[in-house]
């Protein structure tokens, strides 16, 4: 993450892009790298070269205004949609040939924004389906019942199995999305607005849940709306707007920001080329 | 009088039981309407015709074979017909469906012509049960369907591979990120779809004569039984298709015999116009 500097042409906004980008540093190395990334829905990009760096232990938060690219980048480093230009590495392992199932079974777990469990199936099935089809010989893989560690991580869902997921409540659902997708210990988790429509009670159990996760030594890449919540358990935090990387540094630092929200909303004027 | 018309009921809903469950599970994998469903059933029964009337196989032996064969070319047909337009919308696929429909049909014309021809086996004489007539063709039309829905229902909530079925149906995208490869859930798919359409070609055969059309005249009350059931759905298909042929045979009792073709098509326009998900469906979103 620390290398991911501002694109060529782009002027620091309110002169603390330096500071930021300076300040993070990490030592481990990455487990998750995309770089000159482009990628969009007909004609256009909407990712214009993006660079990414996920350190391996860390959780990456991106953050940015609404259309700014987020989730599209989150749903082309999971392969639902194909980059057309730019890297994709999972450690060291090329994956832009893979289709989204390879890319789960190589590690890089993904929970989609919405629509992120099988409604017509029972939480129990949800479940099953995550241990048969995501399992490749890697720790926790193979089929059979889920894991006490795993049951112990998602206490929402106990005496729950037998109930359409489609019946739970969001938070609940989205607690069942989490379990699916840790059901197979991923290298990655990949979480499209975890926090989205969710009262704040499940907020922070969400949170919490991302904290304990990574703290089991899973490595988390974040696109959050709620940048406060996010932010304060994130290690590193990027900063997209119009398909670029704008702002790229340590979390703490950046949430230290007294203009945080103009980053988070976007400032048109980091549009504007730098002048000579 | 009223007890026999049931139970004939019952038995044309068994019959259309397992074309509506292969509708209803190629729709939710494939997401359009397959309408060749009709002429599949009618080349897999003439298959089944030529192994059993002509070569001398018995029945069940050379069903059983042609089922299997007949599960592996609905891949074949799947692979050749409908996969080069995937990408082009339901309703590309639904209008190439309609047309391989009428082409498999007339490949068995030009066979076999158009005589009405029959399955090689010994007659047996009905017999009566709670003044109730029966028919040794309606008892394994019934125990068979049962079978396979007995079977269905193992598969589809039981094995992996069915549970897959139903992910990939619920929410195609989903399944992907959870290691699901589609293209193999669609090949299981069509060979489950093209086994379930080949035993319902010979109960069909059985219960009546087999002729060209035999398989695409049972379009209106299959499709009537998956959409009244909530296409995509298995176990409403299975409700669908018994309402579908119960309330066929019941309504002679207050019209003409030659309009109860007719019941299907109210069922689909007042289905549609009250609860277009169906009895067991689930509202469609457009995402």
């Amino acid at each position: 993450m620390s290398t991911a500097g501002p694109p060529q042409g782009a002027r620091p906004p309110q002169g603390e892009r330096r500071e930021a980008t300076q300040g993070a540093h990490h030592t481990s190395a990455p487990i998750l790298v995309a770089s000159g990334l482009h990628a969009g829905y007909g004609a256009g990009d909407i990712l214009k070269g993006v660079d990414i760096e996920l350190p391996r232990g860390t959780i990456v938060t991106i953050i940015g205004p609404n259309g700014s690219g987020k989730s599209t980048l989150i749903k082309t480093l999971s392969g639902l949609l194909p980059a057309r230009q730019g890297d994709i590495l999972l450690n060291g392992k090329r994956l832009n040939d893979m289709g989204p199932p390879k890319r789960v079974r190589a590690g890089l777990s993904y929970v989609p924004q919405e629509y992120n469990v099988f409604r017509n199936l029972t939480v129990l099935e949800n479940l099953k389906i995550a241990r048969e089809f995501m399992a490749d010989g890697r720790p926790g893989s193979g089929k059979g019942v889920i894991s006490d560690e795993l049951l112990a991580l998602f206490p929402q869902l106990a005496g729950k199995f037998k109930v359409l997921a489609g019946n739970l409540s969001g938070g609940q659902r989205q607690m069942l999305a989490f379990a699916c997708a840790l059901a197979v210990t991923p290298e990655v988790l990949m979480l499209d607005e975890p926090s989205a429509g969710l009262s704040p009670k499940y907020m922070s159990d969400i949170f919490e849940t991302v904290k304990r996760v990574n703290d089991s030594g899973v490595s988390v890449l974040m696109v959050e709306q709620n940048a406060i919540d996010a932010l304060s358990i994130s290690t590193s935090c990027m900063v997209l707007a119009n398909g670029r990387v704008r702002l790229n540094g340590r979390a703490d630092e950046i949430l230290g920001m007294r203009d945080l929200q103009s980053l988070y909303l976007g400032d048109s004027r980091d549009d504007e080329p730098a002048r000579a | 009088m009223f007890a026999q018309i049931a139970f004939n009921g019952l038995v044309t809903g068994v019959i259309i039981t397992l074309p509506a469950l292969a509708v209803t599970l190629l729709f939710g994998v494939l997401k359009f309407p397959n309408f060749a469903i009709g002429g599949m059933m009618t080349v897999a029964a003439y298959m089944v015709f030529a192994l059993n009337a002509q070569l001398g196989w018995p029945l069940v032996v050379a069903a059983a074979i042609v089922a299997v064969v007949f599960g592996g070319l609905s891949i074949v047909i799947d692979q050749l017909t409908f996969k080069p337009l995937r990408d082009r919308g339901g309703i590309t696929l639904m209008v190439a469906s309609l047309g391989l429909g009428l082409i498999l049909e007339n490949i068995a014309r030009v066979f076999y012509g158009n005589a009405a021809r029959s399955f090689a086996y010994e007659l047996a004489r009905p017999f009566r049960f709670l003044d109730i007539r029966m028919n040794r063709e309606q008892m394994i039309a019934m125990i068979v369907a049962v079978v396979a829905m007995a079977a269905m229902y193992v598969l589809l909530t039981r094995m992996p591979i069915g549970r897959a079925m139903r992910a990939v149906a619920d929410n195609p995208a989903l399944a992907l990120v959870r290691g699901i490869e589609s293209p193999h859930i669609i090949r299981w798919t069509n060979f489950i779809a093209g086994v379930l359409l080949a035993i319902a070609g010979v109960l069909v055969g059985m219960d009546r004569a087999l002729e060209p059309p035999v398989g695409n005249n049972y379009l209106v009350p299959v499709f009537a039984a998956a959409i009244l059931g909530g296409l995509g759905s298995p176990l409403g298909a299975f409700a669908g298709a018994l309402i579908i042929g119960l309330l066929s045979e019941l309504s002679t009792l207050v019209i003409a015999p030659n309009y109860r073709i007719g019941v299907p098509l109210v069922v689909i326009a007042l289905i549609l116009v009250f609860r277009p998900q169906g009895l067991f469906g689930q509202p469609y979103i457009r995402k």
